[in-house]
């Protein structure tokens, strides 16, 4: 497997509504190359809204979003940048119940016009990687829930992405499995250096991840960073909150200026 | 690309079916009335040969070349022209023959060309006209006649004197008599159905066809397989039918496969919006679902070929005209069914793919 760069991401000043619910308001935030980034808050704050502007799924209705400097919207095939750049996991694996594990990782090496036998060649590679090798000829239906979430990362990873994306990636798994996937995802970025960001409720992410950003209503109300990319220990680090409270006890200050429980080697950003 | 159109073909195996079973009907139904036209071609090319004829006369404006009534003197005044070298008089009867109705049967002068150039296979030219007749090789194999045997024509028994061959489906399945017992058995005592004509050294047909025309008003002149069709109202009418049932098939089908994809892909958003989402573009999402729509078509044009060869047999048996018409299924035929069916697959595949492109991909992912 190559070692693909991660790739930078600018939020800059992005909004977006839907009908007359506003998802996001103004909202900015940089993320480096090779920075895994947890973004949390409550249901409804616009966290998967703004992972879905940051992959090109959906267009700003003002603002912009850059990835490496390019702005996905901006280009007449959005979705060939997608192919080239991003990777997404999401919370159903959203496999295509009729093909093969193998198949489904082949899946987003067609758009990049693969031989098929070199489109083989790199999806075994890919379930060797997450350890289904000897899965790859079964069905969706045919494997557990950590082992679709295994194929869908290893289908997010088919293109070499340059940043991954991942959508609750542990929501629908058990706490054992979703320990085993998250050390797949955060074993893999710590690897290949591709740029992580992560939406979820978990906890456990938090403490992995470089960075966690609050979303409250649509703004971002507080940035927890755990140090330098990659430089501390995931044990070291602490988790932002649980699931049921993270989004209102983000830890650091928001948006109102009321002081939450501080954390270690976090640095609070007002927004 | 073209192993998950395959795999979603076969994952919906009933739709797939019944479309393309919709698809293989209409289809089927084209290469049928094609093969049943071209019979019926190849049979009006009999209609001007006649006999060995270069063209026959027929009266105008008939509703098919059987229905046309001539007087007698006709004969006589074409006889008479230069350019005709001999004619003579025929009187066509159709369901004449006991147990056969789709048999014609020929009222000939005995001494005119048509008599004279019948090869006997079996017995013999007639000794008496007015008591014998003669009967084709197809006719006599279907009725088990030999010479000797009884032959009825409109109630009345005739002895078969011998079994011809001319080479003509017409004439082979049919019987032939002379044109006095004819006249007596239809009660037209000085009417024919038409007149046989060769053409004098040097002539060709359409100018002498031209010419007819002109100096035999309220007659029309068959001197090609297609005029013979034209002819006849009913052999436009079939041409005209073959032409809407296509228009009606390739409508119809259209609609189907129209309605079966768009269907598809409203199931199937989240799958859709998937394919977008790892980089797919929009015009390869929408190639997916237009060659799903394709491949179904093709698969209902293939069945609709095979059923369309069985059912142009099977048409001509249903409408009794197996006698008139043998169905010709030609390359041309076929290919034009499957033209059709393509053509259903492109035209009920637009508007799917086109909504496929307009699918923003989370919108699409909500969807599942």
């Amino acid at each position: 497997m190559s070692n693909p760069t991660g790739a930078e991401v600018v939020v800059d000043s992005v909004a977006k509504s839907f009908g007359k619910v506003s998802a996001l308001r103004g909202v900015s935030l940089r993320i480096a190359p090779s920075e895994a980034v947890l973004i949390t808050g409550r249901s409804g704050s616009g966290k998967s809204t703004l992972l879905a502007l940051i992959g090109g799924l959906e267009d700003p209705d003002a603002g912009r979003v850059l990835i490496d400097g390019r702005a996905i919207w901006s280009q007449p095939h959005p979705a060939h940048l997608r192919r080239e750049l991003v990777g997404f996991v999401f919370q159903r694996h959203l496999l295509l119940e009729a093909l093969s594990a193998r198949a489904n990782v082949e899946v987003p090496l067609i758009g990049t016009g693969a031989r098929a036998r070199e489109r083989r060649r790199r999806s075994l590679e890919l379930l060797g990687e997450v350890g289904l090798a000897d899965r790859a000829e079964h069905l969706p239906s045919q494997l557990s829930g950590g082992e679709r979430q295994r194929v869908a990362v290893a289908r997010a990873l088919a293109n070499e992405p340059r940043l991954l994306l991942a959508d609750e990636p542990t929501g629908a798994l058990d706490s054992g499995t979703s320990e085993r996937i998250l050390d797949l995802i955060f074993g893999l970025r710590d690897r290949l250096g591709m740029t992580m960001v992560v939406v979820s409720y978990d906890p456990a992410i938090g403490a992995r991840a470089d960075r966690t950003v609050t979303l409250i209503d649509g703004q971002i109300v507080s940035e927890l960073s755990t140090g330098e990319p990659g430089s501390e220990p995931a044990e070291r680090r602490e988790p932002v909150g649980s699931a049921g409270d993270s989004a209102d006890r983000p830890g650091g200050r928001v948006a109102d200026g009321r002081e939450l429980p501080a954390r270690p080697s976090a640095v609070s950003t007002c927004r | 690309m073209v192993a998950i159109i395959f795999t979603n073909l076969v994952r919906r195996r009933s739709r797939t079916v019944f479309t393309a079973a919709g698809i293989a009907l209409g289809v089927a139904t084209i290469v049928a009335l094609l093969a049943f036209t071209r019979g019926l071609n190849q049979t009006a090319a009999g209609f001007v040969h006649l006999g060995g004829s270069g063209l026959g006369v027929f009266q105008a404006n008939v509703s098919d070349p059987t229905a046309s009534i001539l007087p007698e003197s006709t004969v006589a005044r074409l006889q008479a022209r230069p350019y005709v070298a001999r004619a003579t008089p025929l009187l066509l009867m159709v369901e004449a023959v006991k147990h056969e109705p789709a048999a014609v049967a020929f009222g000939v002068d005995p001494h005119g060309f048509f008599a004279q150039g019948l090869v006997i296979l079996d017995g013999g030219k007639p000794r008496s006209w007015q008591t014998e007749v003669l009967v084709g090789d197809r006719l006599a194999a279907q009725l088990h006649l030999t010479p000797g045997a009884v032959l009825t024509l409109k109630g009345h028994p005739y002895r078969v004197a011998g079994v011809y061959h001319s080479g003509i489906l017409f004439e082979d399945s049919g019987a032939v008599l002379s044109i006095a017992q004819a006249r007596l058995l239809t009660g037209e005592p000085r009417e024919q159905t038409d007149v046989a004509i060769q053409l004098a050294p040097g002539r060709r047909a359409s100018t002498v066809a031209r010419e007819i025309e002109r100096d035999f008003p309220g007659t029309q002149v068959i001197s090609d397989p297609q005029q013979a069709l034209r002819a006849g109202a009913n052999g436009t009418l079939i041409s005209k039918a073959v032409l809407v049932i296509v228009v009606i098939a390739l409508i119809v089908g259209a609609i189907s496969v129209t309605n079966t994809m768009a269907m598809s892909i409203i199931e199937r958003q989240g799958e859709l919006g998937l394919l977008s989402t790892v980089g797919w573009s929009p015009l390869r999402v929408a190639a997916l679902i237009f060659g799903e729509g394709i491949a179904v078509s093709v698969l209902g044009a293939a069945v609709g070929l095979l059923f369309g060869v069985i059912g142009g047999d099977l048409l001509v048996r249903a409408l009794g005209a197996g006698a008139y018409i043998t169905p010709s299924v030609t390359a041309w035929g076929l290919g034009r069914g499957l033209l059709v069916g393509v053509a259903i697959g492109v035209l009920g595949g637009i508007y799917p793919a086109w909504r496929v492109t307009r699918m923003k991909p989370l919108k699409a992912l909500s969807g599942t």
